[in-house]
């Protein structure tokens, strides 16, 4: 252990970065500066609306009662000021990829993996989520078209209130994603689209149902729980914002992005937070707060059943997030593959991850590892604890984006940059602030849990990755992973 | 041994005797032009109309014969040639049988008629023969002419992995026994972009390129193993797509690519695809299927 590691530097070992260079964008270059701020909206909204708000409102709602409204903009808007961190940073850093790889050109070694940490939260733990999520209304569209109802052993984790065995269309879900994913599968900017649109026109018609039954007497007593209880719902509802990010992976191929990322941002952020906050509002009218809580399987599904009678449009809404909720479960879980698929050759990760199957020509074993780990997490997880963990997750991922932002600005000032934050430095303290308020009304378990987590990740890279990084040997002119000769 | 052409008239089997001439010329062997006609019901019928079907079958083999006859006008080489009529429960069935019975070094069919001129459709026959032919499987593009005294100048070897090197030693033997130069390809594609962009829109370049790093490697312990001499072409070439992958490279007239394919389960097909069939689709030269070594 007392070796080359930890040999004076230390502390620079630990927060060595990777210097960038340019060849990374080889492909990139063909379609360089082609996209638009009408495209960039729909990665927006495509990547954003779907993971969360078909289910998080029995999550959010007994946490603050009608109030629940309120906790929507400020989720949304902790989630758009961390946007907007977010792609000065994409813009800084001349790399395509996560925050990992904009924390590690920036910040270092050690924070790229604790961000790693984070994000193996955004990414596996929200498509295990999703998949539950799904499950639910997988089970409403078949009971309501078919009349049958799966067996509640096969449905339910086995610590959910109310207790199964085993989740098993969620297991049933990732599976199907992971075969599409080693096949090569992918989703087309046309099946972005459609599948936005699936989930606007099914989001609209609840809406539009919900508020005939509105009753003003529901939203009377309208913050039980006070402040606490609002920023402890955003918490929760933070994870229906997840995705918004993603707009800003894509700055490096963006025409004018100083125009064109915050216009696209805002504009991205403006429909998800209407129709989010829509969705609540016509949801707390149609019943009684305390309902909400045990409405967990296909939340909006119930709800429009409850207002119709009938259940031809519970069936359709289910239908609905059954087809998109699939394709953001392959979208998250492709993301968990390829961020970790970038730690492989990083050295960070053992090589299996970075390792490519020669006839698929896609990442199989890591593909493989990924979709057992979120297949047991969603099996066996009921929903409220995992979207707690994608939360404080992804939340921390947001601050340490934002306090790169400002470190860089002061370290490298003269770094060109694509894209600046407008407002420096209030945007990104502000931005801080809000995902620290959030951050604290989380209950006290999710942060033991993520602190343990990252323990477990800070450990394994003191244990390993930092002998085994690829930047460190080649400060030390060690040769490259002795796994595959090269000439 | 013998090469044995598959051929059905209005079925665009020129090329396929053009390609089989030279094969057989280039391996000193003889050729059999097999066509396969209608199975007559076995179980003899009060009606004429039994007879009148088999009437009919020898009939589409004569007729078969003398088309064939009509083509074969490559009068560089001299090559011994027979013809024969076969039934089969199918028409893959009735070439392996023929196959099998003349004891062939090979098999050549040619391309569906569905193909562009120059490519390569593997039609219900080719398709099925892909996945069950015993022995290399050779298929001509659409609209194939040689020469066959010119005999062949390369066969390229469409290459994977390390697994796969048994195949690449059976295509040196190959390009050794044809007279002609050995070169190894490997052919990367680039998974396409998802939507929405979570990790960038450059995602795939880099498992690319790790494929390619990977390719390079396999290639050096080929020649590192003595599987094929230090002085053979090697080759990685990328692109979007399998043609644009393919068409990377250069390729000679009278080259050969020779890939592998292996008995594989329909399930096997649907899920993992058939990377042999993407290549045979966008190859712009007759391509030599190897049986029992995994799809490229």
């Amino acid at each position: 252990m007392a070796d080359r590691g930890s040999s004076p530097g230390n502390r620079t070992n630990l927060l060595r970065r990777k210097p960038v260079g340019t060849e990374a964008r080889t492909h990139g270059a063909a379609l360089s500066r082609s996209i638009g701020t009408f495209q960039l909206t729909m990665f927006g909204v495509g990547a954003t609306v779907g993971t969360g708000i078909f289910f998080v409102l029995s999550a959010a709602v007994p946490e603050a009662g009608p109030a629940v409204i309120v906790s929507f903009v400020l989720a949304g808007v902790a989630a758009g000021l961390s946007a907007i961190c977010y792609a000065e940073m994409a813009s800084a850093v001349p790399v395509s990829g996560s925050t990992y790889s904009y924390a590690y050109a920036t910040l270092g070694e050690i924070v790229a993996m604790g961000v790693a940490a984070c994000l193996l939260l955004e990414y596996g733990v929200s498509t295990a989520a999703v998949a539950v999520g799904w499950s639910g209304y997988l089970n409403e569209a078949l009971r309501n078209i078919t009349g049958l109802e799966l067996p509640r052993a096969v449905l339910a984790a086995p610590w959910d209130s109310d207790p199964g065995v085993i989740n098993l269309p969620a297991v049933v879900l990732v599976g199907l994603c992971m075969l599409l994913l080693i096949r090569g599968a992918s989703e087309s900017a046309r099946t972005n689209a459609i599948m936005v649109v699936i989930k606007l026109a099914v989001l609209a018609m609840f809406i539009g149902i919900a508020l005939t039954a509105f009753d003003a007497d529901n939203l009377a007593d309208f913050a039980p729980f006070g402040a606490g209880g609002v920023a402890a719902a955003a918490g929760v509802i933070f994870f229906s914002f997840i995705g918004l990010d993603a707009v800003s992976t894509a700055g490096d191929e963006v025409r004018d992005p100083q125009r064109t990322m915050p216009r696209a941002l805002l504009a991205a952020l403006f429909i998800v937070i209407t129709f989010y906050v829509l969705v609540a509002v016509a949801a707390v009218g149609t019943q009684p707060w305390q309902d909400f809580e045990g409405q967990s399987e296909a939340g909006l599904s119930r709800i429009l059943e409850l207002v119709t009678g009938t259940p031809i449009w519970a069936t359709i809404l289910a239908v609905g997030a059954v087809i998109s909720i699939f394709s953001v479960t392959l979208v998250t879980l492709y993301g968990q593959t390829r961020i970790l698929f970038a730690m492989g050759r990083d050295g960070m990760l053992p090589p299996v991850f970075s390792r490519v199957n020669p006839r698929t020509q896609t990442p199989v074993q890591n593909t493989v590892i990924v979709a057992i780990a979120v297949a047991i997490l969603a099996a066996l997880v009921p929903l409220d604890y995992l979207i707690d963990l994608v939360s404080i997750g992804t939340l921390t991922a947001f601050i340490v984006v934002s306090v790169g932002v400002i470190i860089l600005r002061r370290r490298e000032p003269d770094l060109p940059r694509g894209f600046k934050v407008p407002g420096f430095p209030v945007t990104p303290v502000l931005s801080v602030l809000a995902c620290l308020y959030i951050l604290i009304s989380l209950p006290w378990v999710t942060w033991l849990v993520f602190a343990g987590w990252v323990a477990v990740f800070l450990v394994f890279y003191l244990v390993y990755g930092r002998r085994h990084s690829v930047l460190g040997r080649e400060l030390r002119q060690e040769p490259g992973p002795v796994e595959e000769p090269r000439s | 041994m013998t090469v044995v052409v598959g051929y059905a008239p209005h079925k665009g089997g020129r090329g396929a005797l053009d390609l089989g001439l030279a094969l057989a010329h280039a391996r000193d062997e003889p050729m059999a032009v097999v066509t396969a006609v209608p199975r007559q019901w076995t179980t003899p019928s009060l009606a004429r109309i039994d007879a009148e079907y088999a009437e009919y079958a020898r009939q589409v083999g004569e007729y078969a014969e003398q088309q064939a006859r009509g083509y074969l006008t490559d009068t560089s080489v001299d090559v011994p040639t027979a013809f024969r009529a076969t039934t089969g429960r199918s028409v893959p069935s009735a070439l392996i049988a023929a196959v099998k019975e003349l004891d062939a070094g090979m098999l050549v069919v040619g391309s569906s008629v569905e193909s562009q001129v120059g490519r390569i459709v593997a039609g219900s026959t080719a398709e099925k023969l892909l996945h069950s032919c015993p022995v290399p499987l050779a298929i001509s593009p659409r609209e194939y002419r040689s020469v066959a005294a010119a005999g062949f100048t390369r066969v390229t070897c469409a290459f994977s992995d390390s697994s796969a090197t048994g195949m690449v030693g059976e295509a040196a033997a190959l390009a050794a026994r044809l007279g002609a130069d050995l070169r190894v390809a490997s052919f990367g594609v680039r998974g396409a972009t998802m939507y929405p962009p979570e990790v960038g829109l450059s995602a795939e370049d880099s498992v690319l390129d790790s494929w390619v790093k990977q390719a390079e490697a396999a290639q050096q312990r080929l020649v590192a193993e003595g599987v094929v001499g230090p002085e053979v072409q090697c080759v990685v070439a990328t692109g979007s797509g399998w043609g644009e992958a393919l068409s990377a490279v250069e390729w000679r007239t009278g080259e050969l690519l020779v890939l592998g394919s292996s008995p594989s389960g329909a399930l096997a097909r649907v899920f993992l695809g058939s990377r042999a069939r993407k290549l045979i689709r966008y190859s712009p030269v007759p391509v030599i299927v190897l049986p029992g070594y995994p799809d490229v």
